[in-house]
């Protein structure tokens, strides 16, 4: 390859994200988005400090969850995204949830990310009718997200959750395989 | 003179709540087992009072709060609150039902505001009720606005009921609502 060649490949970004199922040889990677403070804010866990505690925590649920995958960015984990179903009552319903690693945010993945499970949810999942995400008011990124992949902003519950011991107004978004 | 003037609104008749008690299974039947009022509810009407019974054991009796709507003591539909399971210990749902006969008079808006009263009394931390309407329930979406929930969105295809995901209008009321 003349030195030219490797200039502009070098200057292009490579940008490839992709999704993958966990391995526990991803804790290094997963220990960066969960023991960083400008993330764990958003949701309902406290940083993790140990490693150790991000294997325990792989092992017990990253691993056995029903649906949850690592977005890569290039091959490498940069976050995770999942998608739990609600109750027996509501099997047409699953949530769905991601976290990226700050250092990577604004640069579209999260909105990727959700475009690849967008994408197959429906297929994988039988019989499920919505896909529904709630996001605290304060969390202007999160819903950008969101509403760049398409999904409908239904309302604000208000005082639905309790995120870190504080009662807290919630948007509602969903996406149904109607809006394709 | 229009019609509204010329008839005037019956009064809504004194209501009370109490807990079940087994006895109540034939009144239970009044409305379990008629499919007008089950029409938005997940199960089929009751056919037999023996599966009543076992309804009003295994589920109303040690339910947290699970009340009769009654008429001189008589109960003419029930009412329930519901905290959510988990964390979210702060916020309860509200189902009701009415038997058919007593529609349209008011009774189950005194119901709910006498049910909102004492859920915000009883239940610790409460601070969210919230109540689901399907989106062709217009009768029970005018019900909770009557007894002061305010609506906060539709929600698509949020239930499954019998067989069907359908759009259901979400309803709160807060604590700080409370008049």
């Amino acid at each position: 390859m003349d030195e030219k060649t490797s200039e502009v490949n070098q200057s292009r970004q490579f940008h490839e994200v992709t999704l993958r199922e966990f391995e526990l040889t991803d804790v290094d990677d997963y220990f960066v988005w969960a023991s960083d403070d400008r993330v764990s804010p958003w949701w309902r866990w406290d940083t993790f400090t140990l490693k150790e505690d991000v294997l325990a925590f792989m092992e017990k649920t990253v691993l056995p969850h029903p649906w949850m995958r690592a977005i890569c960015l290039n091959g490498r984990p940069v976050g995770a995204i999942w998608v739990t179903h609600r109750t027996a009552e509501h099997q047409c319903c699953a949530e769905l949830g991601y976290v990226i690693a700050s250092q990577y945010w604004g640069r579209g993945i999260a909105t990727e990310a959700v475009n690849l499970v967008l994408g197959t949810i429906f297929g994988d999942m039988e019989g499920l009718e919505r896909l529904e995400a709630l996001v605290l008011v304060q969390n202007v990124g999160s819903q950008k997200v969101l509403e760049k992949a398409g999904f409908t902003k239904e309302g604000t519950l208000k005082k639905y959750l309790i995120h870190k011991g504080k009662i807290s107004d919630m948007v509602m978004y969903s996406f149904i395989p109607a809006d394709n | 003179m229009n019609h509204d003037q010329k008839h005037q609104k019956p009064k809504t008749p004194t209501i009370t709540l109490r807990k079940f008690v087994l006895s109540d299974v034939d009144a239970f039947m009044s409305w379990a087992a008629d499919p007008r009022v089950t029409r938005f509810q997940r199960r089929d009407p009751y056919d037999d009072p023996a599966d009543a019974l076992a309804y009003i054991t295994t589920h109303i009796l040690p339910h947290p709060w699970y009340r009769a709507i009654c008429i001189n003591n008589t109960p003419v539909g029930s009412i329930s609150v519901k905290p959510a399971a988990g964390e979210d210990q702060h916020r309860a749902s509200i189902g009701y039902r009415l038997a058919y006969d007593y529609w349209g008079k008011g009774i189950a808006t005194e119901a709910l505001k006498l049910t909102i009263k004492a859920a915000f009394e009883e239940l610790d931390h409460l601070e969210r009720l919230e109540a689901i309407a399907d989106v062709d329930n217009p009768a029970s979406q005018r019900v909770l606005e009557k007894a002061g929930f305010k609506k906060e969105g539709v929600l698509r295809k949020y239930v499954r009921l019998k067989g069907e995901s359908r759009d259901m209008v979400m309803f709160s009321f807060l604590v700080s609502d409370a008049v």
